[in-house]
């Protein structure tokens, strides 16, 4: 036990004192900040350049009364015909394309958008909701009702739904309010979140058994501690720098739930009617939530990684270069690829049977699990798909330390399939 | 009886498609320094590493005085690879203290005797630097410190003298006779047969996967050198041959040497008459030495894999 504890020690030490780990650690909650950040911030930015639109509307009603803005620009030339338009404002022109709104508007293929170049969906989006908007105004003002404007003003509707988790009493008050919104975004963060972390130290355990095999450390320390020794330590020693660095996190965010988020928003937020806002500072704010989310992840993370790190370390003892470990790298990593999958359709449905049963098989369960975990998940529900989950680490373990006590000492021609199972049966 | 610390009984190992041990025996006696001879590939490493129990042999036993060999005997031996088994970006004091602990001594003793061996061998300042910047030869040492520290009965080293340069390697091969003398018994591999001669006492010479030569160097060289002899005298042949008479042949032609000196190999057949040979060399050939030529191990080691020993 000592030997295992001193192995462990060397692992954690050698990896957490590097500044690539002190550096990550701290960076990574920024990194993950400016992913959620950057697509909005790029949409806000993108609104740069203008696109030229010409319009012939052979209807007469639609054309003057397109509005320009945001990024379309329309200028309407009815005295061209549509052959005559496409020959002038070809690719050179700097017109982005041509409008052309045949006599019946409602007909199919009357509105035609013919462009030089690809157009977006909300461009499209955007002139397909101005002509629905003009045509369905025409045929209101038919009706010839006075103060038409006032009315439609005085009858448009937007509800917001306000979800609370069943308590049995019936009193709102005391309900925990959710958010499927919110409940997606911490989901999917946990998620990707888990998948990284054991991606990343799945290979570090392979590359460091591929190291000392291939350095010859194996062959020294063999003679101070048995094989399965060798492999337990570096599993845990990495599991723990892992650990380390999820719990360090943890602390920063819980400290920020309970001291920042407070500070910063409750008066503004309070003041908006901002209902996803509201609800996002409400879930962040909620400090024990949160904390007890990071429980759950530590959780599924260790379970996730000692069982994966057990097949890392058991294919890196089985070959003698990172490359030649490649092959057994994809066909790990294809569960992992599967559950992350898995996850995306997790976020329709959390309770549907497949994310049920994915996240209780335990290859992909600790992240279809995670991911679930933000929607509100039966205790038992995750009690068995822990339990499983340790309890296939404790099976793969036993299994990878049989290929890894013969794989250390084989050196040259990558061994077959039918080779590895045969190191299972050695005595 | 001798003292044999570690017996190995008709040892086999066979990969698929070659024979690396075929029936190999041999014993080795405690606080011996004990050579594996053999040309490459022929299955020295393969012994040792049934030694250490990193491979397990297909069949014979290994016995650690007296006893078969178990998985916790192996603590007892110090081993050090032929490549070197360091961690690369590791320091090298951490290192050294890592192994040195791994092998059951506590911190503070492990910190004291590495100290003493890191002065002793002069790498004292590397302490704190990273094994990827030491020299081969530094990394050997460390290596060597390693492998020695927790002061083992038994050490193995594969090929130790490779990459060090004649002062290192004297200082190494001292500090192995040290070991020994304070009671190590040490099997080493090489085909370096000059070491061989300066500090093994007894070899195994092993050449395709069989042990074709064991015993103590004194032994193993006298057999092979076979009651030959080199005389320097002054006389000319046919005086030099009246003396010898009956009791001795002349091998070859003589040589002459400075001072009119004459040498001449010759072969006395009957150990019982290397006195009566003397004195007639001495009373008619003005004889200034006479001297039993052993054959270098060099010699030995070609002769025996060529079967012509």
């Amino acid at each position: 036990m000592k030997k295992i504890q001193l192995i462990i020690a060397r692992e954690f030490g050698e990896r957490a004192r590097k500044k690539s780990f002190i550096i990550t650690t701290l960076l990574m909650p920024i990194l993950m900040i400016g992913l959620m950040i950057a697509p909005s911030l790029m949409m806000l930015m993108d609104t740069a350049e203008q696109k030229q639109v010409v319009v012939i509307d052979r209807s007469g009603v639609v054309g003057d009364k397109l509005q320009s803005g945001g990024e379309v620009l329309f200028s309407v030339q009815n005295d061209l015909s549509k052959a005559e338009a496409c020959s002038i404002y070809g690719e050179d022109s700097g017109i982005f394309g041509i409008l052309y709104i045949g006599s019946e508007v409602e007909h199919r293929d009357s509105v035609q958008l013919i462009t030089n170049s690809s157009s977006s969906m909300m461009l499209e989006e955007n002139i397909a909701s101005q002509i629905s908007a003009i045509v369905e105004a025409e045929k209101l003002k038919a009706y010839n009702i006075d103060n038409l404007d006032q009315i439609l003003a005085s009858v448009a509707t937007n509800i917001e739904l306000s979800t609370f988790e069943n308590n049995g009493t019936g009193e709102v008050e005391t309900m925990e309010s959710t958010s499927s919104g919110i409940n997606y975004i911490l989901g999917m963060l946990l998620g990707m979140l888990l998948y990284m972390i054991i991606i990343i130290y799945g290979q570090m355990v392979l590359t460091s058994v591929v190291e000392e095999k291939s350095s010859r450390v194996i062959d020294v320390m063999v003679t101070s501690c048995t094989p399965f020794q060798i492999m337990m330590g570096k599993i845990l020693g990495i599991a723990l720098v892992a650990v380390t660095q999820i719990a360090i996190w943890a602390v920063l965010v819980i400290g920020a739930s309970k001291f920042l988020i407070p500070a910063l928003f409750s008066p503004e937020v309070a003041a908006t009617n901002d209902m996803m806002m509201q609800a996002l500072m409400g879930t962040l704010g909620n400090t024990s939530y949160i904390a007890g989310l990071f429980g759950y992840l530590l959780l599924f993370i260790l379970g996730g990684f000692l069982l994966y790190a057990s097949l890392y370390a058991a294919a890196g003892s089985a070959v003698d270069s990172v490359q030649d470990g490649q092959q057994f790298n994809t066909i790990i990593m294809m569960p992992i690829i599967l559950a992350l999958i898995v996850m995306m359709s997790v976020f329709n449905d959390p309770n549907s049977s497949v994310a049920f049963w994915f996240s209780i098989i335990p290859f992909t369960s600790p992240i279809v699990m995670i991911a679930r975990i933000p929607f509100g998940i039966p205790t038992w529900e995750v009690v068995v798909s822990l339990v499983l989950l340790y309890a296939t680490f404790l099976f793969v373990a036993w299994f990878a330390a049989k290929i890894y006590r013969i794989g250390i000492f084989m050196h040259g021609k990558r061994p077959s399939w039918r080779e590895l199972w045969q190191w299972t049966k050695m005595k | 009886m001798k003292d044999i610390i570690l017996s190995i009984e008709g040892v086999s190992k066979s990969y698929t498609g070659h024979t690396a041990l075929d029936d190999v025996s041999l014993e080795i006696p405690r606080g011996a320094v004990y050579g594996l001879l053999g040309p490459n590939g022929a299955g020295k490493t393969t012994l040792i590493r049934v030694i250490n129990r990193i491979t397990l042999a297909d069949k014979g036993r290994v016995l650690l005085e007296g006893k078969p060999m178990t998985e916790s005997d192996v603590f007892h031996i110090g081993y050090m690879p032929e490549e070197r088994g360091l961690y690369k970006k590791m320091r090298v004091g951490a290192q050294a203290l890592f192994f040195a602990r791994l092998k059951g001594l506590d911190k503070r003793e492990a910190e004291q005797r590495l100290h003493s061996w890191f002065e002793r061998l002069g790498i004292a300042d590397w302490w704190g630097r990273k094994v990827e910047d030491l020299s081969k030869g530094m990394a050997q040492k460390v290596q060597f410190i390693s492998t020695v520290v927790h002061e083992p009965k038994l050490l193995i080293f594969d090929e130790p003298f490779s990459g060090f340069d004649p002062i290192n390697a004297n200082a190494l091969k001292n500090e192995i006779l040290g070991l020994r003398d304070r009671g190590a018994t040490v099997i080493f591999s090489t085909h370096n047969m000059a070491s061989v001669e300066e500090i093994c006492d007894h070899i195994t010479l092993i050449n395709k996967s069989r042990n074709i030569l064991s015993g103590s160097v004194e032994e193993i060289r006298r057999a092979a050198g076979g009651n030959t002899f080199e005389v320097i005298h002054r006389a000319d042949d046919s005086t030099l041959s009246a003396a010898l008479g009956s009791f001795a042949t002349t091998l070859g032609a003589s040589e002459g040497i400075v001072g009119g000196y004459t040498r001449t190999k010759i072969h006395i057949p009957n150990d019982n008459d290397i006195r009566e040979v003397i004195a007639r060399l001495n009373d008619s050939c003005s004889m200034r030495s006479l001297q039993e030529m052993m054959p270098s191990m060099n010699d030995i080691f070609i002769r025996a894999v060529n079967g012509t020993l």
